[in-house]
């Protein structure tokens, strides 16, 4: 066997070949993270673990973490982005695909728009 | 061990909903803070971001200690439409130098709000010139406050030198009704130039 890549920074049983683990950049401020109920790993600090108790009882946005943790915006995407990949974090994008902004040149759908509208005005 | 969150978390109901924000931007003291604890049904929060001065990265050996500046991100949400849709908004500064942070925030964005003030209209220039560059669309909200000089709305759009399909609404940040009247301006102003020439 030949000798691995210095140091692992992922448990080698989530090394899966061909499967890329989710990018950091792929989280965004909107993006909602809720715990999976998995126990953390020897590798995840104190700041993991807070982020895990924060969303163990619910969904909370990257932004929303970020306020109650008081920590910047960037490191919680960073911490996110590790436990999402060790699977301790399940991820959902602020938008589905049918109404995300790059499918219509980077701007938010009109049926997105009147729906908050209507929802605006139903206050 | 570790500090506690800083108040009780008031979960999404789900994950499976739309997630928008808007901007609400303008200089400091202006009403943005305001404005957003009005309109939010969570209590604010608020970030502190770290942005390092572009120049001194810039100015290598010249520089002994990295500038820094925090910038705090207040931001509130509003649950819309039987829970389909959850909008965000958060409060943005309007300084030219914070333009990195700006872009970051405003990418995704609906459309933006802009807050001025009758008694300092120039200090809201910044932010408008930042809105346009980033292509945003956006609605202006007059927050009056007790002493500000009232002006007709010709004049107010002649000095904020708007386009005339840009909304201007006079609005009170402290009033429920009065904000709400304002975001509901800039959405149905959005729904107007997306959809072309409709």
């Amino acid at each position: 066997m030949s000798p691995g890549p210095a140091r692992r920074l992922v448990p080698s049983y989530l090394a899966t070949g061909g499967v890329n683990a989710p990018e950091h950049s792929a989280l965004e401020e909107l993006t909602a993270l809720t715990a999976t109920g998995r126990s953390a790993l020897p590798h995840h600090t104190p700041a993991h673990q807070r982020l895990l108790d924060l969303v163990s009882d619910g969904g909370l946005t990257v932004m929303e973490i970020a306020g109650y943790l008081r920590l910047p915006v960037g490191v919680v995407k960073m911490l996110a982005a590790q436990l999402v990949s060790d699977g301790h974090l399940r991820a959902a994008a602020p938008l589905p695909d049918a109404l995300a902004p790059r499918t219509n040149a980077g701007r938010p759908s009109r049926a997105l728009l009147e729906e908050v509208m209507h929802g605006l005005l139903a206050l | 061990m570790g500090s506690s969150p800083s108040s009780t978390p008031v979960y999404l109901p789900n994950t499976n909903q739309q997630r928008v924000k808007v901007l609400i931007a303008g200089p400091f003291g202006i009403g943005k803070t305001t404005m957003i604890q009005t309109l939010s049904e969570i209590p604010s929060l608020h970030t502190e971001e770290v942005m390092t001065d572009a120049a001194a990265d810039i100015d290598e050996l010249s520089v002994t200690d990295k500038k820094t500046t925090t910038v705090a991100i207040d931001f509130g949400r509003l649950t819309l439409s039987q829970g389909r849709i959850v909008l965000y908004l958060f409060g943005t500064p309007g300084q030219r130098r914070f333009k990195p942070l700006w872009s970051d925030y405003a990418r995704g964005a609906l459309g933006a709000l802009v807050i001025v003030d009758t008694r300092r209209l120039a200090d809201s220039f910044e932010v408008m010139d930042l809105i346009e560059e980033s292509g945003l669309d956006y609605a202006v909200a007059v927050n009056q406050f007790p002493d500000s000089p009232a002006h007709d709305e010709e004049t107010l759009r002649l000095k904020l030198d708007l386009e005339d399909h840009t909304p201007l609404v006079i609005c009170d940040a402290r009033d429920w009704d009065s904000s709400l009247n304002t975001l509901r301006a800039l959405a149905a102003h959005l729904v107007s130039r997306s959809g072309g020439s409709r």
